[in-house]
């Protein structure tokens, strides 16, 4: 989960950067050409994670031990 | 309607039940749901859990019941003497043609001075310790995947969290950690709720709070332990307890104070709709970025090509008009010319031209070159 953490947050930063440094012009085609296909997979992978599912709704519970479980919340 | 107060006549005689009836009727009616301020005298809870009292001050008293579903509220039986609050409503009692206050609220003046109390020494106290201090207010972040809520699983907080969350966010992520919000056992409950919550692992910001209720039901929220523990969570925090117009400590201690529940949620979860729209845009701009880019290269490729072109076609102009300079210079300068006047070279084997005397011994072969060709000679 650590992972997926803020990714969408963090891809949208990035193309936030890619886009502005392609609109500035000051570089070299190839260098655009690569900027704009990472921009591409960075969009696809925003894309995906604006579609995901809905959850469930967790609870947490503390055991005798003091540990504490998630189970889904009866809806 | 009978007149109560026309003059009567044995004739027109009401029946008990009727005199009752109407007397009910006519009380109810005027008076309506009242406050009544007194003091508590004489209280009995019965088996049936019902309260019969009286009310009394200097110069009059009411008798009153409460039933077992309102006075559950209160708490303790308040003792004789106890200063009182009372809303009810005025009514007779047909049966027994008692007139009385059926109350659904008691206030005990004791327990709502020593809950102003306590609320001004806890909230003294934080204030000084720096817990309402801005300074502390820690930003919600923008982007969350899991939120947390602490309140009871029953209510209808956590249904309004879940329903604004999931309709701004449909994939977030929400941890209910339950607990009482009301009641004797509230305060320690909802401290082991925050602490739980301290213990868990990948929360973003967590709701902690209760829906609309009595000034006594949102008290828990004002209590010191639950502000301190609070205060001591690592990730965001919003205070959203009762309706707008309440304001608890904990409003004062969390990072943010939502209205409601639902209002914390819509604070605490992003809209989709907005990241949606961001994303297309940056897809736009990306695309538009990219093609204004290859535009670009293509005309600079074009400009050059042009000034390429003309380049190299002065350049190429400038040497045929310095090669046909040269050339006519060369033409004035060539042997071949002094040679067509008559003159002749003299070459030795070897190439080199002969000069001198000295260079042409007896029978010795050279070249003779003239205007039209060359003849092998030979010194005699």
């Amino acid at each position: 989960m650590a992972e997926r953490k803020a990714t969408l947050q963090d891809d949208l930063k990035r193309l936030e950067e890619l886009v502005r440094q392609l609109e500035a012009q000051d570089l070299d085609l190839d260098q655009a050409i690569a900027l704009f296909e990472e921009g591409v997979t960075r969009l696809r992978t925003a894309r995906e994670q604006l579609g995901a599912v809905e959850q469930r709704v967790q609870k947490v519970l503390e055991q005798a031990g003091g540990e504490l479980k998630l189970a889904d919340l009866d809806p | 309607m009978t007149d109560l107060f026309a003059p009567s006549e044995a004739s027109s005689a009401l029946s008990v039940a009727e005199v009752n009836r109407i007397a009910k009727r006519l009380i109810e009616g005027e008076l309506g749901p009242v406050w009544v301020h007194g003091e508590v005298s004489g209280l009995k809870s019965y088996a049936s859990g019902h309260w019969y009292f009286t009310l009394k001050d200097a110069e009059a008293q009411i008798r009153c019941v409460m039933w077992k579903t309102y006075n559950a509220k209160v708490g303790s039986v308040p003792p004789d003497g106890t200063q009182v609050y009372c809303f009810g409503t005025p009514t007779v009692w047909e049966e027994k043609g008692e007139f009385r206050l059926n109350a659904t609220k008691l206030l005990l003046l004791d327990q709502l001075g020593q809950q102003a109390l306590e609320l001004e020494r806890v909230r003294q106290l934080l204030a000084k310790e720096g817990l309402f201090d801005p300074a502390r207010k820690r930003p919600l972040p923008p982007f969350v995947q899991t939120i947390a809520v602490v309140t009871s699983l029953d209510g209808a907080a956590l249904r309004d969290v879940i329903t604004v969350a999931r309709a701004r966010w449909p994939s977030i992520r929400i941890v209910a950690i339950g607990t009482k919000v009301q009641g004797a056992e509230a305060e320690a409950d909802v401290v082991a709720a925050l602490g739980r919550l301290a213990r868990l692992d990948g929360i973003d910001v967590c709701i902690v709070g209760r829906g609309g209720g009595s000034k006594e039901d949102l008290d828990v929220f004002n209590k010191e332990s639950v502000c301190r523990a609070l205060a001591a969570l690592k990730v965001p925090t919003i205070s959203a307890v009762g309706h707008e117009t309440d304001i608890s400590l904990t409003d004062l201690v969390a990072d943010v104070r939502a209205a409601t529940p639902s209002a914390a949620a819509e604070l605490a979860v992003p809209d989709r709709r907005q990241w949606v729209a961001r994303t297309a845009e940056l897809s736009t701009r990306l695309a538009r970025a990219l093609g204004r880019r290859g535009q670009v290269a293509r005309e600079r490729l074009f400009r050059s090509a042009d000034r390429l072109q003309g380049a190299l076609q002065g350049h190429l102009r400038d040497r045929r008009t310095t090669l046909e300079r040269v050339a006519v210079q060369l033409d004035a300068l060539s042997p071949l010319k002094v040679l067509g006047r008559g003159f002749a070279v003299a070459q030795g084997t070897d190439g080199k031209v002969l000069k001198s005397v000295a260079q042409l011994q007896k029978e010795m072969k050279f070249t003779l070159r003239v205007a039209d060709g060359s003849v092998d000679a030979k010194v005699v």
